[in-house]
């Protein structure tokens, strides 16, 4: 594996007398895209909240990068992008103005933001639509503006909460590409999803996680061969026969 | 701090592009002035016009016009009598008072002249207070033609000129008048006379608590909108946030307040050009308070409605305790809750300027109390969140 650029030791994280994080460890190498996978409630999003500093763990060490969480939580901050699970943009303003916005609280001037913002805007063919009102685009645009703001400020790692929930599969196609494109680009991918074949096409290494722990972690093609012909059998299938067919909510 | 002008500017930005919000906010101070117009742009004292139709044009006519125009709030519109005729017929006008011809003539040769009023019914309300004060100026020329007799009289045969005597008796009337033996002094029991001038510092601090509401959404909102966890993951820290969105709501209260300032500035007439800006002023500290508040709101309602909820009560507790509507007596137990209100220390220091003609700088106590609130609603706001939201 390449050099390690962020660091999960121990992780825990309770609510209350729920544990929503009970002792999770990982490593992702600098480049690579590294799948977290597992059912609702699993703890990926509390999991990825606390590894972008917006939740603080009640224990285990994070790095990122070579700073702590704990102690160089701005540091983390200035190398982080995150595109989150929920639409999280503002829809009463322009595409352009969003990505500005989100540009300069990532600490550009205002020539840098809007320069990246219309490159970022390009990435996603969304240029011609940069004056547009985001509350006109399709939910596929505005999946592509979400995660467009993401790579504002030029993250070195990115968290991708579900990006492709709900929209078409020629968005779905589009988002795909940009995300190989930025790792060929050096960027390092921590990728969340229920749509395994994602997971399987894009992913280096996956996590599956399930009640606050990981279950399994490797490559997709060593985990299809644990239940069988890795040509046969899909990640799907490793993880039902890892997480269980009940429903979970 | 560049991130925080940043957020606000956002905040700004936003506000603007919801014409719904922008319109009613803008509308808001302008009907919350119409109200008060209403209720207290009323004359506080009589104010009529007389119709005066002086078919004389004699020398004592033209005094006795000249003695009504003098009595403050009469305004004299003279007519012709084919025009006073026409209007009474047609109820346009209820009462009218005519000089009839030969009336100065009557009275230079000592005779006895009299004035007509033409009325519709019984002249209405505003027609009978005007007859009673024509009539008590007509008493009153009575009075000094009664004096000038009985000084003509008594200087008969004296061989003093007779336009001497009237002009003595006129210059000694004219002392008269300006000083009376027997004057007559206002006392206004229960508050001012001047309505607007007492109530405007409640009606002002009561508006400006509407930014501790907007104050107290903003968070929530971003919340809801999915990029306050976006703005947290970013160099953005928590102060800025919170000060952010505290300049904005400030920003917003003060275009309120300046409207509203200044329609009463433009129409009531109470300030003059210092006292309105040092109004201003402290509006402008007293709203940062109210977004100070409405900031420690916002970092622990989980919703908007939680966030409005706890706004308007807060409101309304701070408006009731703080003497906006009703004086709270001294010594009081009231009095002494009142004194958490800042509304109690808004309402003394708008009054300070407005009602008693004082500065900024007599209210010296309402700044530090304001500014203490700033500081402290600025710092807890952001504990709380840090508590409640168990993270950055």
């Amino acid at each position: 594996m390449a050099e390690e650029f962020l660091v999960v030791k121990d992780l825990h994280k309770s609510f209350h007398d729920f544990k929503a994080v009970n002792g999770v460890s990982f490593t992702i190498g600098k480049g690579e895209i590294f799948g977290l996978l597992g059912p609702n409630g699993a703890g990926k999003t509390t999991t990825i909240r606390m590894l972008s500093t917006v939740l603080t763990a009640d224990s285990g060490e994070i790095t990122i990068g070579g700073h702590t969480v704990r102690k160089e939580a701005e540091a983390v901050r200035s190398i982080i992008g995150v595109c989150p699970q929920d639409l999280a943009i503002y829809e009463d303003l322009s595409a352009l103005d969003n990505m500005v916005f989100f540009g300069r609280m990532a600490g550009l001037n205002g020539r840098d933001a809007r320069e990246q913002a219309m490159a970022n805007l390009k990435l996603m063919g969304l240029q011609d639509r940069a004056g547009g009102k985001v509350s006109k685009f399709s939910g596929g645009m505005k999946r592509r503006i979400n995660l467009a703001i993401a790579l504002m400020g030029n993250p070195r790692l990115l968290f991708l909460d579900e990006p492709t929930v709900g929209i078409d599969p020629q968005s779905r196609n589009h988002i795909y590409e940009n995300i190989l494109g930025l790792q060929k680009n050096g960027m390092t991918i921590l990728y969340t999803t229920h749509y395994m074949e994602e997971a399987d096409r894009l992913c280096q290494r996956v996590a599956i996680m399930d009640g606050g722990q990981i279950i399994s972690m490797d490559t997709p093609r060593s985990l299809k061969s644990q239940i069988g012909s890795p040509e046969q059998v899909t990640l799907e299938d490793v993880f039902l026969k890892m997480t269980g067919r009940s429903l979970r909510d | 701090m560049k991130r925080a002008l940043y957020i606000t500017l956002n905040e700004v930005r936003l506000y603007l592009q919801d014409k719904g919000d922008l319109a009613f906010s803008l509308l808001l101070p302008i009907v919350t002035f119409a109200l008060m117009y209403g209720a207290f742009g009323g004359q506080t004292m009589f104010e009529a016009t007389a119709v005066v139709v002086n078919e004389d044009g004699g020398s004592y006519a033209a005094l006795f016009v000249e003695q009504l125009d003098e009595i403050e709030g009469i305004d004299i519109e003279l007519q012709t009598a084919a025009e006073a005729d026409a209007r009474l017929e047609r109820s346009d006008l209820l009462l009218a008072l005519y000089i009839p011809p030969g009336f100065s003539d009557t009275l230079a040769s000592g005779g006895k002249a009299e004035f007509i009023f033409k009325q519709r019914g019984n002249g209405g309300q505003e027609g009978q207070i005007l007859s009673s004060i024509i009539r008590s100026v007509a008493e009153e020329m009575n009075q000094e033609f009664q004096v000038r007799e009985q000084v003509k009289s008594g200087l008969e045969g004296a061989g003093i000129p007779e336009d001497r005597i009237d002009f003595t008796v006129q210059k000694f009337l004219g002392e008269e008048r300006a000083q009376p033996a027997v004057g007559v002094a206002e006392e206004v029991v229960g508050g001012s006379s001047d309505f607007i001038s007492q109530y405007l510092p409640g009606i002002i601090t009561m508006y400006v608590l509407f930014a501790l509401t907007i104050g107290a959404r903003t968070i929530v909102e971003e919340r809801k909108r999915g990029t306050l966890e976006r703005l947290l993951t970013t160099r953005l820290s928590t102060g800025e946030l919170f000060f952010g969105k505290f300049l904005a709501s400030v920003s917003r209260g003060f275009v309120q307040t300046v409207i509203l300032l200044g329609l009463s500035y433009a129409v009531f007439r109470l300030f003059t050009p210092v006292s309105f800006l040092e109004s201003l002023a402290f509006a402008v500290v007293y709203i940062a308070a109210a977004s100070a508040l409405g900031m420690i709101i916002a970092s622990v309602a989980r919703s908007e409605e939680a966030a409005s909820w706890i706004g308007v009560v807060f409101t309304m507790f701070m408006v009731m305790l703080g003497g906006t509507f009703f004086e709270i007596s001294e010594g009081t137990v009231l009095d002494i809750v009142s004194k958490v209100s800042i509304n109690t220390y808004a309402n003394d220091a708008l009054r300070t300027i407005i009602s008693e003609g004082g500065s900024l700088g007599d209210t010296t106590l309402p700044l530090i109390v304001m500014g203490g609130v700033i500081v402290v609603g600025l710092t807890v706001s952001r504990v709380f969140f840090k508590v409640v939201s168990g993270g950055k």
